[in-house]
């Protein structure tokens, strides 16, 4: 009986870290990992804001299609570039359970440098999203994204 | 003691181990966390503040704004902006202030010493914000109790204020308010956008009645309001406005006798479903030229652009194109001060900020050359301009390096 409650409990905290937080800082190198992680795959990046309230629809429409369908990979950042309101966000990401997914932020004050390392012609404007398909091709968009369009992209 | 079985010990110490690689990628985390914490500035002092604002009051100090950690916090200069006293704290209460981005706390005076703030401060719910308001009678010494300028005693959203006050200290306040969204969401109905509210009182005169005006609806979330007053003194006012479905153009109104409804004045027509985050500028001259400028990313026009109406914004000139968009140029604040006109703006090469300017002396029928004022390579707030004895000043905050300003 003892046992299998040291078991229960090892399980329990394997479970309860493993969809911890998973925040990183955004950086170049970071996207770069991705790209090579992903390569040969259709992967998606998500951008949003606390200060955006369209993004958390989309939020919410990824946390929803995520319960029903097997996705592919879902990278997740956060373009608030400051540390004051990390945790809003962790707090967020957490409520959306979309904790599991790789989250980076934009560093403190250099938002407008992390935003020129993903793409020099995006302005800021959110939400903002990015389709990159196998061959590595990446499609930009701004504004909230349908069901329709993000299903047809992401189900495996 | 317990007895465990060999194999039960393997087992265990693989989910030991396997849990301690999890732990420790959780633990990274929290460090990050912290030091990211411990980076971030902690004293009141003005590089910390993510938002300034400045303005000159008419014995010709300036006077800058800032908000931390639930305070309102200022300096004065008597020297343009050369040299500042010591920071105060705006002694009231404590409680929150929003200070990003578009939004922002506002300051201004009138012609007999008396000092006017307001801001928006977020409530318990997620975008959530009471409009509140503080006076001082006294140039500084003493602030009034806040008040709460949105009389619906609703928890929604009301933001994005901006304040104009009188020499004779009429206090004229604008902001987005959500409170017919939030009531047509509480009777299942769907809604659009926000809405444009205006009040107006005197408390100089003891007049704290801010009676709420609905203005428009449908308004953009996230983009602030820009406002004068014209010739004849009617406020003239201008924001980002939600046409059709999702098309955001800019809209305007003139809060007089004559105009019923505001008119659209312009046309880039850029179809987004979210938040640009960048508002227009206005600024109105002696002839009662209205001067704009404003940012857009639509198909039919993208990037900043300058515009002028001779009838209140029922008509505008052919718009101009202002800065590169190739090098992200945004954010335009423009001022016109009797004489000049002055259109200032940021751009970034991917390593480094830099503060545009042109000028107009001819009403904005043709512009001198941009060029640049001043760069940054760390963050870069929104510049604006301030006048002071008909004389022009941009004022640029550049978070964890200082705010700026220059004489134009």
């Amino acid at each position: 009986m003892n046992i299998l409650k040291i078991l229960l409990v090892c399980f329990y905290f394997i479970s309860v870290n493993a969809s911890g937080e998973y925040f990183q800082a955004f950086s170049k190198e970071a996207l770069l990992k991705q790209q090579h992680e992903n390569k040969g795959k259709r992967w998606l990046m998500l951008l949003w804001s606390v200060d955006c309230p369209p993004c958390y629809k989309e939020l919410a429409l990824l946390r929803d299609l995520r319960k029903q369908y097997d996705l592919w990979p879902i990278i997740i950042i956060n373009t608030d570039d400051n540390d004051d309101i990390s945790e809003e966000r962790a707090q967020v990401i957490k409520q959306f359970k979309l904790d599991d997914l790789l989250n980076l932020y934009f560093v403190d004050s250099q938002g407008a440098y992390n935003r020129y390392s993903i793409d020099p012609h995006w302005h800021g404007e959110l939400p903002r999203s990015y389709f990159i398909d196998e061959q590595g091709k990446v499609m930009g968009q701004s504004g909230l994204l349908n069901k329709k369009l993000l299903l047809a992209w992401l189900k495996k | 003691m317990i007895k465990i079985p060999q194999q039960l010990t393997l087992i265990l110490s693989i989910i030991v181990l396997l849990n301690s690689t999890v732990y420790a990628q959780a633990h990274d985390h929290k460090m990050m966390m912290v030091e990211s914490k411990a980076n971030s500035c902690k004293t009141n002092d003005i590089i910390c503040a993510k938002t300034v604002t400045s303005a000159f009051a008419p014995n010709g100090d300036l006077w800058r704004v800032w908000a931390l950690n639930q305070g309102l916090y200022y300096q004065i200069s008597t020297d343009n902006g050369m040299n500042f006293s010591d920071v105060v704290r705006v002694n009231i209460a404590a409680e929150k202030i929003s200070a990003r981005n578009e939004n922002r706390p506002k300051i201004a005076f009138d012609n007999l010493g008396g000092v006017y703030l307001s801001w928006a401060m977020p409530r318990e719910k997620k975008y959530t914000a009471d409009v509140r308001f503080s006076y001082s009678a006294d140039y500084g010494k003493n602030f009034s109790k806040p008040i709460t300028i949105n009389d619906d005693n609703l928890l929604a959203g009301h933001s994005f204020n901006e304040m104009l006050v009188k020499a004779n200290g009429e206090v004229n306040l604008v902001w987005l308010d959500s409170r017919h969204s939030y009531l047509k969401r509480m009777k299942g109905e769907k809604s659009t956008g926000s809405s444009l509210y205006f009040a107006k009182a005197n408390p100089r005169n003891n007049d704290w009645k801010f009676t709420n005006k609905a203005l428009a609806q449908s308004t953009c979330v996230c983009c602030r309001i820009t406002m004068d007053f014209n010739k004849k003194d009617h406020l003239a006012i201008m924001w980002r406005h939600i046409y059709g479905d999702n098309i955001r153009d800019f809209a305007m109104v003139t809060l007089d006798e004559k105009q019923v409804k505001p008119y659209r004045v312009t046309y880039d027509h850029w179809y987004i479903n979210g938040c640009p985050h960048q508002g227009a500028s206005l600024s109105v001259d002696t002839n009662n030229r209205y001067h704009m400028v404003w940012f857009n990313q639509g198909d039919k026009g993208k990037g900043i652009f300058y515009a002028y109406s001779d009838n209140q914004g029922k008509t505008l000139s052919k718009p101009l194109s202002i800065g590169q968009l190739s090098a992200q140029a945004a954010h335009p604040y423009l001022h016109h001060n009797g004489k000049v006109l002055d259109i200032v703006w940021t751009e970034f090469d991917g390593l480094t900020h830099q503060l545009w300017h042109q000028r107009s002396t001819d009403n904005g029928e043709t512009f001198t050359l941009a060029k640049v004022l001043a760069e940054s390579n760390k963050g870069s707030d929104r510049p604006f301009i301030v006048e002071s004895k008909g004389k022009n000043y941009v004022s640029w905050h550049q978070p964890k390096q200082g705010h700026w300003v220059y004489k134009l």
